[in-house]
């Protein structure tokens, strides 16, 4: 990463907390990216996992540091669970590492697809399993 | 509210992040921002932007931030500008009224 690049990343931080607008914020994929920089001004942290063993750990160590940088509310976010089995397993794991589970999203073959066309579920339908678990989670995460 | 959303990648991250923005829309949350922080980025597709016009996004250009030195004399990177006026300059218009913002990368021309 150059120094442009992360100079850039640091001040994430400053247009998160400096302004009053609700903001959704995409941080980079793996843990390195999760720093003191991009969490500052957060408030709330959603962890995605997937029911399987590597996303869960990788999920509860972004938790973990999460927490340890300060941000209040730190939840997990299921996605992709296919079966009662994949459900389960997840809420046992989150459960061993005290770790709220916000929301549980299915597979969907609507996602897929939208992904597969490079649009967004929302583009392609205004309801679907995903579709309305998320909307379940907009309504949670709303004051 | 201010909701980080991490995750592997291929976990799905950014889709459920965009389509949580524009649902908070739909559902009466006005004024949502989304950032996309990741140097790959691709929320702008989950927004409901076509493919070029998410190519053709202005990337920041390296004039939003300046240079301070703190009384140790250590040099950090600030805004240079307000949140608002990144967020008027540089935020695009995305579906269900959602603006945004991308901050994964920076404009190389003209880099010193």
């Amino acid at each position: 990463m150059c120094g442009a690049h992360a100079a850039v990343r640091s001040l994430v931080a400053e247009m998160v907390g400096g302004n009053d607008r609700p903001t959704i914020l995409d941080i980079e994929a793996g843990l390195e990216h999760l720093s003191r920089g991009t969490a500052r001004g957060v408030d709330t942290l959603l962890v995605i996992v997937e029911p399987y063993f590597k996303s869960m750990e990788t999920a509860a160590r972004m938790a973990e540091l999460g927490r340890e940088l300060g941000i209040g509310k730190v939840f997990a976010v299921a996605n992709k669970v296919a079966s009662a089995d994949d459900e389960k397993e997840l809420r046992a794991f989150c459960g061993t590492k005290g770790l709220e589970i916000l929301g549980i999203v299915p597979q969907d073959e609507l996602v897929r697809s939208a992904e597969r066309q490079g649009v967004g579920p929302l583009d392609i339908a205004t309801t679907s399993p995903a579709i309305d678990r998320i909307g379940e989670l907009a309504r949670a995460l709303t004051p | 509210m201010k909701i980080a959303i991490a995750g592997k990648g291929g976990s799905g991250k950014t889709t459920i992040a965009g389509t949580l923005a524009r649902l908070l829309v739909r559902q009466g949350t006005p004024d949502v921002l989304a950032i996309d922080a990741d140097s790959n980025p691709n929320l702008a597709l989950t927004l409901g932007l076509s493919r070029e016009e998410a190519a053709n996004i202005r990337p920041l250009t390296r004039d939003i931030l300046k240079r301070v030195t703190d009384e140790e004399g250590n040099t950090k990177a600030v805004l240079a500008k307000t949140p608002q006026e990144v967020a008027d300059e540089y935020g695009v218009p995305a579906a269900d009224g959602v603006t945004l913002i991308l901050m994964g990368r920076v404009e190389h021309a003209g880099a010193g």
